[in-house]
This record gives C-alpha cells, sequence and structure tokens, in this order.
C-alpha cells in the first residue's frame, strides 16, 4: 500500500513541469519578472511589458500547455506569424494620430529619414558578427523604433529572430526617456535647445482627409512589400479624420487597439523560451540594438542643428531626435529635454511633425529592405 | 534572396542605398505636402465639434 502511494505520487510529480524545469528556464523566468517589474512598478510601456512579462515567465514553465501547439498563445502567435496583427495595431495607430503636425511642417520630414542612420550602423554591425544579411536588416530594424515594422520586417526575412528583435525594439522604446537625453545633450549646446519655434500653421480638415488617401497611393504605388501595414495606418488615419465614421474610428483606436495589443504582447512573449532565447546571439541583438537608438537620436539632432544652421537659427536640434520614431514617446523626450532648459518652450507640437515622418522614415527603410532582400 | 550579396560588401551597399532612398521618398513626400495648403482653395469642410 505503501509502495503504491509513493509510486503514484511519482507518477504525479513526473506529471508536472517541476521535473524538467532547467537553470534556463529559471534565468527566462527571472527575466519575464524585471519585464514585469518594469511595467508595473516602473511604468515603462507597462501595456507592453505587462503581457510580455507574464506570457515569458509561463513560456518558461515546463508544464505549460499554453505555448505548445493548441494552446492559447500558440495561437495568439499566429497572428503575428501570418502577420495579421501588426496591420491591425498600425489601423489602431493611424485611428489615434493627427498628422497634422507633420502636414505643417513639410521641411522637418526629413528628419524622418536622418534619424535612421542607427538602422544602418546596426546593420553593419551585425554583418560584423557574422548575421546573414537577412538577419542583419532585421536587426537593424530595431533602431526604427517601430514595433510593429519590426515584427512584419523580422517574420518576413528572419522569423527566427522574433522573440529577441521584437523584445529589443519594444524594451528600448520604452527605455527612451533614459536612452535618448544624454545623446541629445551631448550634441546640442543650452543655447540650441532653448531656442523657440515658430507656431505651426494650422491644418485644415480637408487637408486631413487628403493625407491618407494620397500617402496611401503612394507607398501602394512604391513600396508594395510595406503597403499593408502603412494602408492600414491611413485607414485608421481616414476614418479619424473625415469625421463620418466616429464609431469606427474609436473601435480602431480603443476596443480593437487594446484587444491586438493583449494578443501580440502575449504572442511575443511566448516565444522567449529559453531553448531559443538564451543564445550568445541575443546579447548581440540587444547590444546591437541599443547602438542603432543611440546613431539615430544623434544622427537626427546633427540632422536637426544643420537646419538650424541653415535656417538662421530657427529650428530647436532637439527635435531632431524625435524623427527616430516610436510616436509620441520619442516627440515627449525632445518636449522633456527643451523644458529642461526652458520652461516656457513647448516643444511637443514641433516635435511630433519628424516623429510621425520618422514612422515613414521606417516604413520606407524596411520597404527597401524587403524588396532588394525579396522579402 | 535577391540580388545582394550576403557579404559585409553586400550589407555596406544595401545601406547605402536604403539611407539614400530613405532620403529621396521622405522629400517626394515632404514636396507633396509643401502642395498641401492650395487645398484649401478648393472649399472647406464644416467640422462638426467632436
Amino acid at each position: 500500500m505503501d509502495n503504491l502511494f509513493v509510486t503514484l505520487l511519482g507518477q504525479l510529480l513526473n506529471q508536472t513541469g517541476l521535473m524538467s524545469i532547467s537553470l534556463g528556464n529559471i534565468i527566462m523566468i527571472i527575466v519575464g519578472a524585471i519585464l514585469l517589474y518594469l511595467g508595473i512598478v516602473k511604468k515603462y510601456e507597462p501595456f507592453l511589458l505587462v503581457g510580455i512579462g507574464l506570457s515569458c515567465i509561463v513560456a518558461n514553465v515546463p508544464g505549460s500547455e499554453l505555448t505548445k501547439e493548441g494552446g492559447l498563445f500558440y495561437i495568439a502567435y499566429q497572428g503575428v506569424e501570418k502577420l495579421i496583427l501588426p496591420p491591425l495595431i498600425f489601423l489602431g495607430v493611424g485611428a489615434m494620430t493627427d498628422f497634422g503636425p507633420m502636414i505643417a511642417n513639410p521641411s522637418l520630414v526629413i528628419l524622418g529619414a536622418a534619424a535612421h542612420l542607427g538602422i544602418f550602423v546596426a546593420l553593419i554591425g551585425a554583418k560584423v558578427f557574422g548575421f546573414t544579411l537577412a538577419e542583419a536588416c532585421s536587426i537593424g530594424i530595431i533602431g526604427g523604433a517601430d514595433g510593429p515594422m519590426a515584427i512584419y520586417t523580422t517574420m518576413k526575412l528572419a522569423p527566427h529572430l522574433l522573440p529577441q528583435i521584437s523584445v529589443a525594439a519594444y524594451s528600448y522604446m520604452a527605455l527612451m526617456p533614459l536612452i535618448q537625453p544624454p545623446v541629445m545633450k551631448l550634441l546640442t549646446n543650452k543655447k540650441e535647445r532653448q531656442i523657440m519655434m515658430k507656431q505651426p500653421r494650422y491644418v485644415s480638415r480637408l487637408e486631413k482627409i487628403v493625407f491618407p488617401v494620397v500617402i496611401a497611393i503612394i507607398v501602394n504605388l512604391f513600396l508594395p512589400p510595406v503597403a499593408p501595414l502603412i494602408t492600414m495606418l491611413m485607414l485608421g488615419n481616414l476614418m479619424r479624420e473625415c469625421l463620418c465614421v466616429d464609431r469606427l474610428a474609436e473601435t480602431a483606436s480603443n476596443a480593437l487597439l487594446n484587444v491586438v495589443t493583449m494578443v501580440l504582447t502575449v504572442a511575443i512573449g511566448s516565444t522567449m523560451a529559453a531553448d531559443t532565447f538564451l543564445t550568445a546571439d541575443t546579447l548581440i541583438i540587444i547590444a546591437l540594438g541599443l547602438v542603432a537608438f543611440v546613431f539615430g537620436t544623434g544622427s537626427g539632432v546633427l540632422c536637426a542643428k544643420l537646419m538650424n544652421k541653415i535656417t538662421g537659427g530657427k529650428i530647436n536640434p532637439l527635435i531632431g531626435s524625435a524623427g527616430i520614431a516610436s510616436v509620441p514617446i520619442a516627440a515627449r523626450v525632445s518636449h522633456l529635454v527643451g523644458q529642461q532648459e526652458n520652461k516656457n518652450n513647448f516643444l511637443i507640437m514641433h516635435a511630433m511633425g519628424p516623429n510621425l515622418a520618422g514612422v515613414f522614415g521606417t516604413a520606407i527603410s524596411g520597404g527597401i529592405m524587403l524588396a532588394l532582400l525579396g522579402g | 534572396m535577391g540580388v545582394l550579396p550576403d557579404t559585409m560588401s553586400g550589407a555596406w551597399i544595401l545601406s547605402g542605398i536604403d539611407f539614400l532612398l530613405s532620403f529621396v521618398f521622405i522629400s517626394f513626400i515632404g514636396v507633396i505636402l509643401y502642395f498641401f495648403p492650395h487645398l484649401n482653395s478648393l472649399g472647406e469642410i464644416k467640422e462638426k465639434k467632436r
């Protein structure tokens, strides 16, 4: 009887994940807990890190069925793999974004390209470390600071790197308030940071309605590889600006975006299993991501400095760093760094122009990569 | 894979082309946006309060 009891207990124990948990699993559970800490306690992008953190923990508990084929997290990942979720995120983002600041100041859109030098520095760096060109492009696109675009490009070029790239992209976007200011201050002087810019012009409703239509045509015409993402961004924006489908715009920007964010975050976190994530490549990718963000911020600021010289001191170089995308975090960083020098300087609206242009800058870079590599 | 070689020089070529074309495309969008104020001469859309 005693023997039977011990045997049954042994069998029960074998059914649990306790017997197969590895050191790697424990490390990844700690990583998941750190992500939760950053999201919940430090408030760094909690909408992303809460889902990613918990599903990372669950993915590393050996007995969990959620991440196995047929499990809920596994099914959520199909939305990423089939490239359904990133365009839906863009639909929601478009429905909540006012492109007025970008339309109002066309000369600043150039910063949306200038602040992407980091993409190419990371790309070259990845190649030096022995990654294939397709993998290097996926790593480089982290520097575009655009989560859905990073996922989209990676799924087309190097899907096996999705966990590392998505985690690096979203983590650095969350940490931009820490990464960008030192670079911005290093490359500008106090006088430049105090520059107050002229109020942008009023943008009419007609302009705001025509904008998404024109952009959708241009992108589908010239950049078909990324057209699904940008078209959805523009559809969401058209819903917002036409003022006659308010319920749809409201749903896309709130309910739908929230649902898709939930599914996307658990899908990303569920890919962070120890056996695929705990590699030297992960450390290299995360380091290159940081390099990309630093160089992108620097190149944006330097281009804005040049524009400031050309215009006779009318442009505050701090808005250059916002060209890196990551709407609206990067614009907010420009604003806050500016306010540290002059409390009456409201740079947010000026920085939103390059910030929104940065979304297109990343899409253009990604689109060209996909076109050239046949992704 | 497209026509680019999977080598260091391929990475440099891709980066150069991509960075340059990014400026070209985004400048193109900028040029189009310069003409946007002219749209207002076509008429005005009455805005209801959100």
